[in-house]
């Protein structure tokens, strides 16, 4: 059993050289270009998606969520026919998919099929991150910005819980999210780096 | 490969410890979260911390020629002006370095050695970001709002998690030093 304190010889399976180096940038710039040429079906998708996840607590059912220019534009079926829809921006939900790529390139091999496989297995729950995060913004939106109808609507615990949780997601959430899924996913099956 | 008890499956034992390491980081993300985003602790430390950068950038490009003043966490020129706000002053990054260096085993003097020097890395680093975020500002202004909301984050974030793997790298081998160390010095002890 390890000593309190002490890492364990099989707790960092990773070596960072020249080469890992060469291999995370070479990485987060292809996958920029990936994110540049699919961000806007892929908002198309996180917009159906929290558009459903919101529908299924709404009574009535009124959120209607698209994906426009960058921006998901909230519409509900009861706001008043001439006001303003609220945009939201985008691309600030999921430019985190870039970090994700350039931590698995990470391993020497990063194109081996198990590597290939755990990343997507990852970018499938990095994109369910993107959708909660997108429910918990236009949530918040509600919650917050929509004055006598948000007071109407949300109390003060619904407020601070929709509000914080954005808040989170957008100060260490988006960034530590990446992270979290290459550390619980990426890692596994990796062989102990060093002698 | 080793196995943690008998009968138990090869590397489950690096998998729990894996998963405690995850549990805790996102323990402490929670916590530092709650810190910085109360309003006491924003107004007394984040906000002097963010116009403290603001001189020091302001001073960088003085010296790089751009006539610059600053007013509280804003850097402004006759061409260009960016304020500089929560997100934009590697804070964010260091939370994520330190529960990262907080949640790895380790013994604590070489955490907090680790915490240092990885956020004065940090710092200087969100300095490089800001300058020249304000020269992309003044010569491309065009490219500023990608170069500011997803490539520079992106790049400080990501140097702050191979900043962390570097130092987890580094301590791991150092204390499978140290073990092998005492093994050998209890083998050849006489008996």
């Amino acid at each position: 059993m390890a000593r309190p304190g002490r890492a364990e010889p099989d707790a960092f399976p990773i070596r960072l050289d020249g080469g890992a180096a060469l291999r995370v940038a070479a990485a987060f710039v292809a996958a920029l270009a990936v994110w540049f040429a699919f961000a806007t079906p892929y908002e198309k998708t996180l917009a159906a998606a929290a558009q459903v996840a919101i529908r299924a607590f709404e009574r009535p059912a009124a959120t209607r969520l698209d994906a426009v220019g960058g921006e998901i534009r909230v519409d509900r079926s009861d706001f008043p026919p001439d006001s303003a829809r609220p945009g939201l921006p985008a691309a600030d939900l999921h430019f985190n998919f870039a970090l994700l790529a350039a931590l698995f390139a990470l391993p020497p091999h990063p194109l081996r099929q198990a590597n290939f496989g755990r990343f997507w297995l990852a970018a499938v729950l990095l994109w369910a991150v993107h959708v909660l995060a997108l429910v918990f913004q236009v949530e918040s939106v509600y919650a917050t910005r929509l004055g006598p109808w948000s007071a109407e609507h949300y109390g003060a615990v619904a407020r601070n819980f929709w509000a914080a949780g954005f808040h989170f997601y957008q100060i260490l959430g988006r960034f530590a999210a990446p992270f979290v899924l290459w550390w619980g996913v990426g890692r596994v099956g990796q062989k102990p780096a060093g002698k | 490969m080793k196995s943690d008890k008998a009968g138990t499956k090869p590397g489950a034992g690096a998998n729990r410890r894996s998963a405690a390491f995850l549990v805790r980081f996102v323990a402490l993300l929670v916590a530092f979260y709650a810190i910085v985003a109360s309003h006491p602790v924003n107004d007394a430390v984040i906000v002097p911390f963010t116009s403290g950068i603001a001189r020091v950038s302001a001073a960088i490009l003085n010296v790089l020629g751009e006539k610059v003043t600053v007013q509280g966490t804003e850097i402004r020129s006759s061409r260009f002006a960016v304020a500089i706000e929560n997100g934009c002053n590697g804070v964010e990054t260091a939370l994520l370095f330190g529960a990262a260096v907080l949640a790895f085993p380790a013994p604590w003097k070489r955490r907090l050695l680790g915490l240092l020097l990885g956020s004065v890395a940090i710092q200087v680093i969100n300095l490089v970001r800001v300058v020249s975020l304000f020269l992309v500002g003044v010569h491309w202004p065009a490219m500023f709002g990608t170069s500011h909301t997803i490539l520079w984050q992106s790049i400080v974030v990501l140097c702050g998690v191979l900043l962390f793997l570097l130092w987890a790298a580094r301590e791991t081998r150092a204390q499978q030093r140290v073990a092998v160390e005492e093994s050998d010095r209890g083998a050849s002890r006489p008996r």
